[in-house]
């Protein structure tokens, strides 16, 4: 059970000349733990479809070459009998729970399966322990948490017994907590029950330490295939611009300056193998405190933009916001974070006046959101929302552009204006005269972002806008933000991604439970290990590293690899070249 | 839509709630039987008032006088025009007579309504299926069915967010006449209308992972038996409709209550 073998395998998409997979050839063994990485739009998905015969039953399409699981050929087995061999898991938890109930849903394959009732009862018994979820038996499906409805999938492709188990990105809309939750839930049916895992992911660092084996892909091409040491290191990888884990990075720059030291692949790795490189010392300190960056970049100033008293809302029964008192400043980078359902997204509705509190006050530039309609408040404030497919509906990428700017009442000759700027600023001119829907996500998103964009309101405020990015599309993305804070717009983010942030170091917001419960620079954040675990977000690795290291005189407010590997050579023997 | 309100089926728990779903179909029809046979109004004031009891057993009266406050609108417009439209034919004369013949006509509605409320708000979606199941309705209609009622919710929350995400666009869905504003909802029809389609193939893979259609013997992990209750409920039932089929064909009319007042 659980091996796959793939030869010679082409595939393109029906109506399209383009090959989505070019001649991949791989053999996974039983009991592997592997990472799919690889760019957006690189095949991974595609693969995947491949893997229980998806592709070539549901998709026609033109399909060359073999695959095998368990020996059968996914040519001559319907995709139900390969379902009992792989199980396939996707992104999106709420598009593949069928049933009203937990336990219902586990059933559902094993009754499609003809199962009798007292086996049934077993494997369904046997699944919800293996993932954590007996306690919510007859719960009702909608009323799960995004964890929960995620580690649901899980049961109920586990309960049908696969020996392979494939999943596409089943983190991206978790907190990484729940993030790490669910990777602990695989490695432990991979540990003890020899289940291979195939899981696709863009968060390396989160998920490198898990897998024993990665694949990249490009282009529809297998590009490299090996160990996560050997693979991170190759340049044949990092030419691609897939993320390398920030423990890899630092590993092998500290060997490019010659100290021999083992690559590590998290931060207890990295403590093990650099420790012995250095002395404990309990005071030195090795730099002086660097102060905010927000005093060195961008028109900040001390003038308040957004202010929030006491805000408290909630939703026909659910206390959303508990008291929420808040100030930014016009300039500012503010970065807002925690659990999910923290109320972090039902705060920034707020500030546009997409919700009006319940209580307390909200006030933009002096105004009072209140007594202003969302039209008006709009154009101070605007909102990106996290999937752009909830706002994309026009016929061209130009009008979508400009749908704001009419409704603003804008003339048609500044809204000819307006959009040009804006698609040159996102670099979307080419797809002016195309239709929104044929793009890809990422340039979905990018037309999402303009459309704001366009009218210039002095806030942005982006829900999520590193989920489901790879690392070339999130290193822009950082960039693009560093450049609108430089023409003085406040920018506010809301995200799960603690290695993003950790590298454009804003102001952090940490919210748990309907509160603030930390607000101030990502370096003290971040070391600040209760609000942190209150709010259900873990340091980057970086960081977690710098606070084992503490005893040998070192900062624990490291944020980047940049800075590690300075404060690093400062104290490490050189001896061992 | 607060009428449909009261019948949403919210989880709870409660002998009504644990009964044969058939047991408990049987009993609706019952009622409806019985409020379409009679045209009086102390028999329907009856059937009207005796499931009361069922309701409280049920502990769904919150959400029953949910759906009378809904359906009040509607009960009223039939006793108006019961009324009116007897009053203008009979020569501008109200009797008591006509009122109570208005009344009784209400008092079908709302018995009626109350009737399909105890079996919507107390029947599990599930256990709905299955009875369908049961009456060899073909699993694909079930199915569509079970999956129509579990995104419900899922749309609902997904059309507010693209309303969100339009307003914030400055989409003002409020203002203008009726043909502009039918207009303004274009752009957040057609986001829903595309991620339905969307969701409807996620949804189809997920399915044939899941093997469906692997087998035309598919088992049930949900099972229906009758229970003693069951039995015993169903008696009573059939019981109650053979006694109110042998009163309505064999027992002297029952006395009207207002045939001897004139109002105007």
């Amino acid at each position: 059970m659980g091996r796959v073998s793939v030869e010679g395998l082409c595939y393109s998409y029906p109506n399209t000349p383009d090959l989505a997979l070019k001649d991949v050839n791989l053999q996974i063994d039983e009991g592997e733990f592997i990472l799919l990485t690889g760019p957006s739009g690189c095949g991974k998905t595609t693969f995947c479809r491949c893997l229980n015969g998806l592709i070539p039953h549901f998709y026609s399409g033109e399909m060359k070459g073999d695959v095998k699981i368990d020996g059968l050929s996914t040519r001559d087995h319907p995709t139900y009998e390969l379902a009992k061999h792989a199980g396939l898991i996707f992104q999106n938890p709420d598009n593949q729970i069928f049933a009203l109930t937990v336990e219902k849903d586990i059933a559902f394959g094993l009754e499609n399966m003809g199962v009798p009732k007292p086996k049934m009862v077993e494997e369904i018994d046997w699944a919800m322990s293996q993932v954590g979820i007996t306690q919510l038996r007859e719960r009702g499906t909608h009323e799960l948490s995004g964890g929960q409805k995620q580690r649901l999938t899980i049961a109920s492709i586990l309960a049908m017994r696969p020996g392979v188990i494939v999943m596409d990105e089943p983190t991206a809309f978790l907190d990484p907590v729940g993030a790490e939750k669910i990777f602990n839930v695989l490695k432990t049916l991979n540990k003890e029950h020899g289940i291979t895992i195939l899981l696709i992911e863009h968060r390396m660092d989160l998920a490198v330490k898990y897998c024993n084996r990665i694949i990249i892909f490009n282009e529809g091409r297998i590009v490299n295939d090996g160990r996560p040491r050997d693979i991170f290191t190759a340049d044949a990888t990092r030419l691609i611009g897939v993320g390398i884990p920030r423990m890899v990075e630092l590993g092998r720059r500290l060997r490019q300056r010659g100290y021999q030291i083992e690559i590590p692949l998290d931060s207890d790795e990295a403590y093990a193998s650099l420790s012995s490189h250095l002395r404990k010392q309990e005071t030195l300190k090795l730099r002086g405190e660097i102060e905010d960056l927000n005093t060195f970049v961008g028109e900040y100033s001390s003038k308040p933009l957004i202010q929030l008293k006491d805000v408290t809302y909630s939703y026909s029964n659910v206390e959303a916001l508990k008291g929420v008192s808040l100030s930014i400043n016009r300039g500012e980078y503010v970065a807002i974070m925690g659990e999910n359902g923290a109320g972090k997204t039902t705060l920034v509705k707020h500030f546009n006046g997409l919700l009006r509190p319940k209580g307390g006050t909200v006030t933009v530039d002096n105004v009072d959101v209140s007594t202003k309609s969302i039209a008006t408040m709009a154009r101070k404030v605007g909102l990106v929302f996290q999937n752009p497919d909830d706002q994309l509906f026009a016929e061209d990428v130009e009008e979508e552009i400009s749908f704001a700017l009419r409704n603003f009442g804008y003339e048609e000759a500044v809204i000819r204006e307006r959009v040009d700027w804006a698609l040159n600023l996102l670099d979307l001119e080419r797809y002016k005269k195309s239709s929104p829907f044929i793009l890809s996500g990422g340039e979905r998103k990018r037309v999402a972002l303009a459309s704001i964009l366009a009218w210039n309101p002095d806030v942005i405020v982006l829900d999520e806008p590193t989920v489901g990015q790879d690392y070339g599309q999130k290193e822009r993305l950082k960039h693009f933000l560093m450049q609108l804070r430089t023409q003085g717009k406040t920018v506010i983010i809301v995200t799960h991604d603690v290695e993003f942030v950790a590298e454009s170091q804003p102001r952090i917001l940490l919210m748990a439970q309907g509160k603030v419960v930390a607000d101030g620079p990502t370096k003290r954040i971040m070391t600040d290990a209760k609000s942190l675990e209150a709010s259900s977000v873990s340091p980057p690795e970086v960081t977690k590293l710098f606070t084992k290291l503490a005893p040998y005189g070192f900062p624990a407010d490291v944020l980047d690899v940049d800075e590690a590997v300075e404060l690093l050579m400062k104290k490490m023997k050189r001896g061992q070249k | 839509m607060s009428l449909l309100e009261g019948l949403r089926f919210t989880r709870g728990d409660s002998p009504l709630h644990r009964l044969d779903p058939r047991v408990k179909f049987l009993i609706t029809m019952v009622i409806f039987a019985l409020s379409i046979i009679f045209f009086d109004l102390i028999p329907l004031l009856l059937v009207f008032t005796l499931q009361i009891p069922l309701i409280l057993v049920g502990r769904i009266w919150r959400e029953w006088l949910k759906t009378l406050k809904g359906a009040a609108f509607l009960a009223i417009i039939i006793f108006a025009t019961n009324l009116l439209s007897f009053y203008f034919f009979q020569g501008m004369h109200l009797t008591g007579a006509t009122v109570e013949y208005s009344l009784t006509l209400t008092l079908r509605f709302l018995a009626l309504i109350t009737s399909f409320s105890l079996f919507f708000l107390t029947t599990s979606p599930d256990k709905l299926s299955l009875a369908l199941e049961k009456a060899r309705v073909p699993y694909e209609f079930n199915f569509a069915f079970i999956t129509a009622i579990r995104f419900v919710p899922v749309l609902a929350e997904e059309a507010q967010t693209i309303m969100d995400a339009q307003r914030s666009r400055g989409l003002e869905l409020d203002k203008g006449g009726f043909l502009s504003r039918i207009r303004k909802y274009i752009p957040v029809l057609l986001p829903l209308i595309v991620n339905s389609i969307r969701r409807s193939l996620e949804l189809a893979e997920a399915m044939e992972s899941r093997a469906f259609g692997a087998t035309k013997d598919r088992t049930n992990f949900y099972e229906l038996r009758m229970a003693r209750i069951d039995y015993v409920v169903l008696i009573i039932s059939i019981a109650v409709l053979v006694l109110a089929i042998y009163a309505r064909l064999f027992l002297p009319p029952f006395p009207k209550v207002m045939s001897g007042i004139v109002f105007v």
